[in-house]
C-alpha cells in the first residue's frame, strides 16, 4: 500500500540530494541513457531505484576515478567473485559488488563526476534487471584482423529498435534477423556444396544468442540440398556433475578422449556409440574412465554426409579444431541477449530465481568472453553478428565461395 | 482420436498452442516452441489422458465459494521454491484437456475464466456488477467511452503510461464530476477512494489532489492504514486487516467527525515495518507513542481498500468512490509494477496470491461498498456509474 508520493523517504535528516530530488535528476541522466526509460512514470523509477538505494543516502556513495573502474571490469577476478545466491532475509538479493558499481555510477552520473559517454561504452542498462553491466567485447582487434579488418556483408541493424524493449519474444527477433540469417545460412550451404562430406560443422555461440532456432534452420536448408545430416549434442559428452566442480565446457568437464575418437570414426563414414548425459541426475552413462556403466546404454549415431555440433563448446582448442569442416559462431550481443532470457527463462520458463538470474548474467558473461568465444572467434571460419547485422568470412573462405 | 492426441505431448501442445489463440489472442505472439516451454511446468506426471475432469457445473460452483480460495496456498514449496498452489495447478490442467477434447466449450470457458499469459494460468473471472450493485447504480453507466483497454489484451505486462491513456476520457469525466459534487455539497468534504490493488487508486488520486490544489484549495488525507491495531495482537485474534476490529476505531470515528468539521486532529501512528501502532488497544498513546497531526483542509482524501465499508462512518464521508479495474488488466498492471519494477514478490507466490485474493477481497470489500458508494470509476468497462441522486447532481450543474 506504500503510494508514490510517499516511496523515496529512506534519506537521513540534512542530506544534502534527498532521495527525491535525486531520482528526478537521475530519471532525466538515464533517459539518455537508455531511451527505453522514457516509457516509465517517475514513479515507476522510482519503485525500480528503490532497491538500491543506499542506507546512507545518496551522498554517502563512494565514487571510484574511471580507470579504476575500467580496470575492474576488464579483470576476471571482480566477476569470479560475484556471488549467484546472495541471501537478504530469506531472500536472493542482487550481489553486493554489483549493487556499489550499480549506486557509483548512478551517483557519479547525477553529481557529473562520469560522462554519460564514458558510462555508455562501458556499459549498459538493462531496463527489466535495472541495473549497468559491463559490456562484453567481441569483435577485438585480433578478430577483426583474423577476419581481413571488414564484414564480408552488412545489413540494416535491425535490433536497434528493441532498445525500449524491456524483454524480447522469438518472433520478433526472427524478424530482425531475417537478413543476416538468410546470407548465414547461404553461406554455410555454398561452403558444403563446395567442399566434399563428410564434413563436421560446428555452432557456438552465447546463451541466447539464437543457435538452436538457427541449427534447425540450417538443418533443412541442407537437406534441401540434398545431404544427409545428423547432430552430435556435445553435452552427451559432459562428465558426472560431481567431477566437474562447475568447470566450463572443455576437456576437463567432458571425456574428452571418448569425443575425439568418436568424432574421427563418423568422419570416417562408420557409425558411432556415444555417452548419454542425464540432466535431470546430472549423470553420464559413462564412468569417469569414460567406460560404460553397468546397466546404461550408449547413445547410436548413424553416419551422415554434414555432422552438426551445436553448443557452447571451446571447439578452437587444437585436436578437435583440426577435425572441423566449418566452424561457425552465431554472435547476438549481450543486451539484446539479456532481453531474450527475460522473456525466454523468466517469463516463460520460469527457471530461475530473478535475482540469481540477474547475478548469473552479469557473472558470466565476461568470463566466457574470455574462455571461449574471444578465442574461438579469433580461429573460426564464419560469424554471424545479428546484432550488427554483419557476416563475417574469413579471407580463404571467401575465397572458396566465390570460386563457386 | 482424443485419446491419441492427449498420449503425444507434442501433438497435445500444437493443439492446445491452436486452441489457446481463440482464448487469448497474445498467445499469437508466442512461437510454438515458447508457448510448449510455458507448458512445461503445468505437464501431468502421468501425462495429459491422467487429468480427470469434472463437470462444468461443479466447476462453476467451486470457482463460486469461498472455502476454495480460502484453501490457496501462497507459499507452498517443492524443494526451495515456491511453486504454483495445486489446486490452481489442477484447474488450469483440466482446463486444457477439456480444451483440446471438446469437453469444455471455449465460449464457456472464457465466461468464467481469463487466461494471463506472463502467469500462464486460467483465473476466475471476478464479478463486480451483481444485480445488487447495479440496482444501486440505476442499472446502467451514468456514461460510457470507448473501452480502450482492449487494445492491452495482447500484452504481458502494463505500464503506468499506458494505462493513464488508455483511461484518458472516463478519468476526465470522473475528475470533473467531483469537482461538480465537490461544489455542490460544500467543504470541509472527506473523500475516500476504495478499489482493488493496482486499479490505479493511488496514481487518480494524485492527479485530483494536484488539480485541486491548482484550484486553491487545501488537500491533506488520511491513511486508513494508520488506524490499524498492533499486528501481534490482530494475529492472536486472527483478524487480519480488514473490518473494525482491526483498527483503532473509535479513534478513527472521532476523527473523521473532527476534521470533517474543520478541527485539527491527532491520529495514531501505524508503523508497517514492525507492526507497531502508537497506540494502544482501548486507544490511549503509548509512552513512547508519536502520534501524527492533521490540520484541517478543505479536501481530505482517504484511499485504501476498505475506507467507508463501516456503516457507522458512511455519513461523515462526503463523497463514496470506487475505482475499479478488472482483474485482467490489473494483474498485467501488478506484473509490471510489482515483479518487474519493483521486485517485491517472488513470482509463484505472487500468481498464487492473486488467485487467491480477488474473489475474498471483492466479497468481504468491493461489492459491499460498491453497493453503497456514490460513484463506480470502471477503468476496463470505461464507464462512470453513478447512484440516481449523484447523477441528478451531475446533470443539474451542466
Amino acid at each position: 500500500m506504500s503510494g508514490m508520493d510517499k516511496s523515496p523517504n529512506q534519506q537521513p535528516l540534512g542530506a544534502a540530494t534527498t532521495a527525491d530530488d535525486f531520482s528526478v535528476r537521475l530519471f532525466e541522466v538515464m533517459k539518455r541513457i537508455n531511451e527505453g526509460i522514457e516509457d516509465l512514470e517517475l514513479y515507476e523509477f522510482r519503485y525500480a531505484l528503490d532497491n538500491l538505494i543506499p542506507e546512507a543516502g545518496w551522498d554517502a556513495v563512494t565514487l571510484e576515478g574511471q580507470e579504476e573502474i575500467e580496470q575492474r571490469v576488464r579483470n576476471c577476478d571482480f566477476f569470479t567473485g560475484i556471488q549467484l545466491r546472495p541471501r537478504a532475509g530469506g531472500r536472493i538479493v542482487l550481489d553486493e559488488s554489483i549493487v556499489c558499481l550499480n549506486r557509483m555510477l548512478f551517483a557519479g552520473m547525477v553529481n557529473g563526476t562520469y560522462p554519460e559517454e564514458w558510462i555508455r561504452a562501458l556499459f549498459y542498462f538493462d531496463l527489466r534487471g535495472f541495473y549497468f553491466v559491463p559490456r562484453t567485447v567481441y569483435f577485438t582487434d585480433e578478430v577483426r584482423a583474423h577476419f581481413g579488418n571488414k564484414p564480408y556483408r552488412c545489413f540494416e541493424a535491425k535490433q536497434k529498435r528493441f532498445e525500449r524493449y524491456q524483454e524480447l519474444g522469438y518472433k520478433d527477433f526472427k524478424e530482425a534477423n531475417a537478413e543476416i540469417d538468410q546470407a548465414f545460412i547461404g553461406c554455410v550451404r555454398q561452403v558444403i556444396l563446395a567442399r566434399g562430406s563428410p564434413m563436421l560443422i560446428t555452432l557456438a555461440g552465447p546463451t541466447a544468442s539464437g543457435k538452436t532456432e538457427i541449427t534447425e534452420r540450417l538443418m533443412t536448408a541442407i537437406q534441401e540440398i540434398g545431404r544427409k545430416v545428423t547432430t552430435i549434442e556435445v553435452d552427451n559428452f559432459l562428465l558426472d556433475r560431481e567431477y566437474r566442480d562447475d568447470k566450463p565446457m572443455g576437456k576437463e568437464s567432458t571425456h574428452f578422449d571418448l569425443f575425439l575418437g568418436s568424432l574421427k570414426v563418423i568422419l570416417k563414414g562408420e557409425k558411432i556409440a556415444i555417452p548419454r548425459y542425464d540432466f535431470v541426475n546430472a549423470t553420464s552413462s559413462h564412468d569417469i574412465n569414460s567406460k560404460l556403466k553397468a546397466g546404461c546404454t550408449p547413445l547410436e549415431i548413424k553416419p551422415a554426409d554434414i555432422i552438426f555440433m551445436e553448443g557452447n563448446f571451446p571447439f578452437h582448442i587444437p585436436e578437435i579444431s583440426s577435425l572441423i569442416g566449418l566452424k561457425a559462431v552465431y554472435l547476438t550481443d549481450d543486451p539484446i541477449r539479456l532481453k531474450r532470457k527475460w522473456k525466454r527463462d523468466i517469463d516463460y520458463r520460469k527457471k530461475y530465481d530473478p535475482a540469481y538470474f540477474r547475478n548469473r548474467f552479469f557473472r558470466t558473461q565476461f568470463l566466457r568472453g574470455e574462455d571461449i568465444y574471444r578465442p574461438l572467434m579469433k580461429g573460426c571460419d564464419i560469424i554471424a553478428d545479428t546484432t550488427g547485422a554483419t557476416l563475417w568470412v574469413t579471407p580463404e573462405l571467401v575465397e572458396l565461395i566465390s570460386l563457386d | 482420436m482424443a485419446n491419441l492426441i492427449l498420449k503425444d505431448l507434442n501433438v497435445f501442445s500444437e493443439t492446445l498452442y491452436e486452441k489457446m489463440k481463440q482464448i487469448n489472442p497474445g498467445i499469437s505472439d508466442l512461437e510454438l516452441y515458447e508457448f510448449r516451454y510455458c507448458l512445461t511446468d503445468l505437464l501431468p506426471e502421468k501425462g495429459w489422458d491422467s487429468v480427470k475432469f469434472d463437470s462444468r457445473i461443479e466447476i462453476e460452483r467451486r470457482v463460486n465459494s469461498r472455502e476454495f480460495y480460502d484453501g490457496i496456498q501462497i507459499k507452498p514449496r517443492l524443494g526451495e521454491r515456491v511453486v504454483l498452489d495445486n489446486p490452481i495447478i489442477l484447474l488450469a490442467q483440466m482446463l486444457f484437456v477439456g480444451l483440446v477434447t471438446g469437453e469444455y466449450p471455449p465460449e464457456w470457458i472464457d465466461r468464467h475464466f481469463y487466461f494471463d499469459i506472463r502467469g500462464f494460468y486460467f483465473l476466475h473471472r471476478t464479478e463486480y456488477f451483481t444485480a445488487g450493485v447495479l440496482a444501486h447504480l440505476g442499472g446502467r453507466p451514468y456514461k460510457n467511452f470507448e473501452q480502450k483497454q482492449k487494445g492491452f489484451e495482447r500484452l504481458q505486462a502494463v505500464g503506468y503510461k499506458d494505462f493513464m491513456r488508455a483511461n484518458a476520457e472516463v478519468d476526465e469525466l470522473f475528475m470533473k464530476s467531483v469537482n461538480k459534487i465537490i461544489a455542490f455539497r460544500g467543504t470541509p468534504i472527506l473523500l475516500a477512494i476504495a478499489g482493488p490493488t493496482a486499479a490505479g487508486k493511488t496514481e487518480i488520486v494524485e492527479r485530483l489532489r494536484i488539480a485541486f490544489k491548482q484550484a486553491g484549495q487545501n488537500v491533506t488525507s488520511i491513511e486508513l492504514d494508520n488506524f490499524l491495531t498492533d499486528r501481534d495482537e490482530r494475529e492472536a485474534k486472527g483478524i487480519h486487516s480488514e473490518g473494525r476490529q482491526a483498527i483503532h476505531f473509535e479513534l478513527f470515528k472521532r476523527s473523521l467527525e473532527d476534521i470533517t468539521h474543520g478541527k485539527k486532529v491527532s491520529i495514531p501512528y501505524y508503523n508497517s515495518v514492525n507492526g507497531i501502532s502508537s497506540h494502544n488497544l482501548d486507544g490511549s498513546l503509548k509512552p513512547d507513542g508519536v502520534p501524527i497531526e492533521i490540520v484541517p483542509a478543505d479536501i481530505i482524501f482517504m484511499e485504501g481498500n476498505f475506507p467507508f465499508l463501516e456503516k457507522d462512518v458512511l455519513h461523515l464521508i462526503g463523497l463514496k468512490v470506487v475505482y475499479l479495474t478488472d482483474d485482467p488488466i490489473r494483474i498485467k498492471r501488478k506484473w509490471k509494477r510489482d515483479i518487474d519494477y519493483r521486485k517485491k514478490y517472488d513470482p509463484s507466490y505472487f500468481r498464487n496470491r492473486f488467485f487467491k485474493d480477488q474473489f475474498i477481497m471483492a466479497q468481504i470489500a468491493y461489492l459491499p461498498q460498491m453497493e453503497t458508494c456514490d460513484m463506480t470509476v470502471d477503468t476496463t468497462g470505461a464507464a462512470l456509474w453513478t447512484t440516481p441522486e449523484i447523477a441528478a447532481i451531475l446533470r443539474k450543474g451542466k
